[in-house]
């Protein structure tokens, strides 16, 4: 049996925390289930912790200093163990294996399937194809754009967003994705794209729908203002007598797609002023009081 | 052997260190997966195994609960490259000597 300073390589003069230090440092360089493919782990693991068993006790160490016991002293105490690696090593279906994959029981050697499945195919073999998500801007989508982007796998993209783009339309990219093997061809990239919504614009079909408030006189005498488009902002009439919910079509205003070109359907909504004075209170009042009118009524309805 | 089982009580008696919030805190981890009887946990032995090889990491080694967890899975997949590889051997094993001579020469002239 050999001496317990040796095996953990301390000074007889060591203090208990040096000890404690060298078996830790030790035990984890040599424990049996950290080094399942080290034939004499084990082996070094049981003299380690036989060693520490003396030195690790202050009392016991003491009696080893004086001679009262040998080094296999403590040893006898040491009950037969068994490691886990026992266990994790007996046989196919382990309930741990796969547990860092987070899928369930035993997939029977997939391993093999993957390898054997690939080699088949012959020496040449197409890459696999990649797939990757990207946001893309509500304008950039309707007007198309060229976009450099950098995947969550760290590969750069040069992507064209063709105009008219829908909301989880997949993009393939020619040859972006694995390598072939032995001369094959390389996969694709596969771009699965989710268009942000707009704050102002909403998609329906090829048309854009906006809401666009005016002011009561607006609506009441007719006006000119301004309204955004996906293009850029318009000078737009409204009609005089217009009201909330009147639609006006902006023509060619709308997604320029494979299947055509869309329409902008702007709706109007008339908004009172955030604060209304006396002066505004009063006139309407005395107004309705004269004509009055009932706009939960059908035929009062403008 | 693995026929073999165990109740809460009994682990935790049986393994040095271990408490019971301890094991339900490894458990609720995923790091140890006894079998659920209703409101008993059942343990085979390999249970047990595990639960003192991460007691003895933990208490002894001084090895923090949050980088057991990578410990953990590392060794999990270890453990699944080794027996994906033991098992290729022992196909490897099983074949004719002139195809195991083939496997061998082509291993040394990779290697």
């Amino acid at each position: 049996m050999a001496d317990p300073y040796e095996v953990l390589g301390i000074s007889r003069e060591a203090t208990q925390e040096e000890i404690r230090k060298a078996y830790r440092r030790l035990a984890k360089d040599s424990h049996p289930d950290l080094h399942p493919g080290d034939k004499s782990a084990e082996a070094r693991f049981k003299e380690i912790a036989a060693a520490y068993d003396i030195l690790g006790d202050e009392k016991k160490r003491a009696r080893f200093d004086r001679g009262e016991i040998d080094a296999s002293g403590a040893e006898r105490q040491q009950p037969e163990r068994e490691f886990y690696r026992q266990h994790a090593e007996a046989g196919p279906g382990f309930k741990y294996e796969r547990r860092w994959q987070g899928s369930g029981p035993e997939d029977e050697d997939e391993l093999f399937t993957q390898i054997f499945g690939q080699r088949r195919a012959g020496a040449r073999a197409r890459g696999s194809d990649v797939g990757y998500t990207m946001a893309v801007e509500f304008t950039e989508a309707v007007n198309g754009a060229k976009k450099r982007v950098t995947m969550a796998d760290g590969k750069t993209l040069d992507i064209a967003i063709p105009a008219g783009l829908q909301d989880g339309q997949i993009l393939r990219l020619r040859g972006q994705g694995r390598p072939g093997l032995k001369g094959g061809e390389s996969g694709d990239a596969l771009v699965e794209v989710h268009v942000t919504p707009h704050p102002i614009f909403r998609r329906d079909g090829d048309n854009i729908r906006s809401v666009l408030p005016i002011t009561p006189g607006e609506a009441l005498a007719g006006a000119t203002v301004q309204a955004p488009t996906v293009s850029g902002p318009v000078q737009l009439r409204v009609p005089k007598g217009s009201n909330t919910g009147s639609i006006l079509r902006l023509r060619g205003k709308g997604v320029t797609s494979p299947h055509g070109q869309g329409d902008h359907l702007v709706e109007l909504r008339v908004v009172l002023p955030a604060h209304p004075d006396e002066e505004l209170v009063r006139s309407l009042t005395e107004w309705e009081a004269k004509h009055p009118y009932d706009p939960r009524k059908q035929g009062d309805r403008a | 052997m693995t026929d073999r089982i165990i109740a809460e009580q009994e682990v935790i008696s049986a393994v040095e260190h271990l408490d019971a919030q301890a094991l339900r805190r490894w458990i609720d981890q995923g790091w140890v997966l006894p079998h659920r009887d209703g409101e008993n946990l059942l343990f085979d032995p390999s249970d047990v195994a595990r639960v003192r090889l991460i007691c003895e990491l933990h208490y002894e080694l001084r090895i923090e609960e949050d980088s057991l967890s990578v410990v953990l899975s590392l060794m999990d997949q270890l453990y699944e490259a080794r027996r994906h590889l033991n098992a290729l051997l022992s196909a490897v094993d099983a074949q004719p000597e002139h195809v195991r001579a083939g496997i061998t020469a082509r291993i040394k002239a990779k290697g």
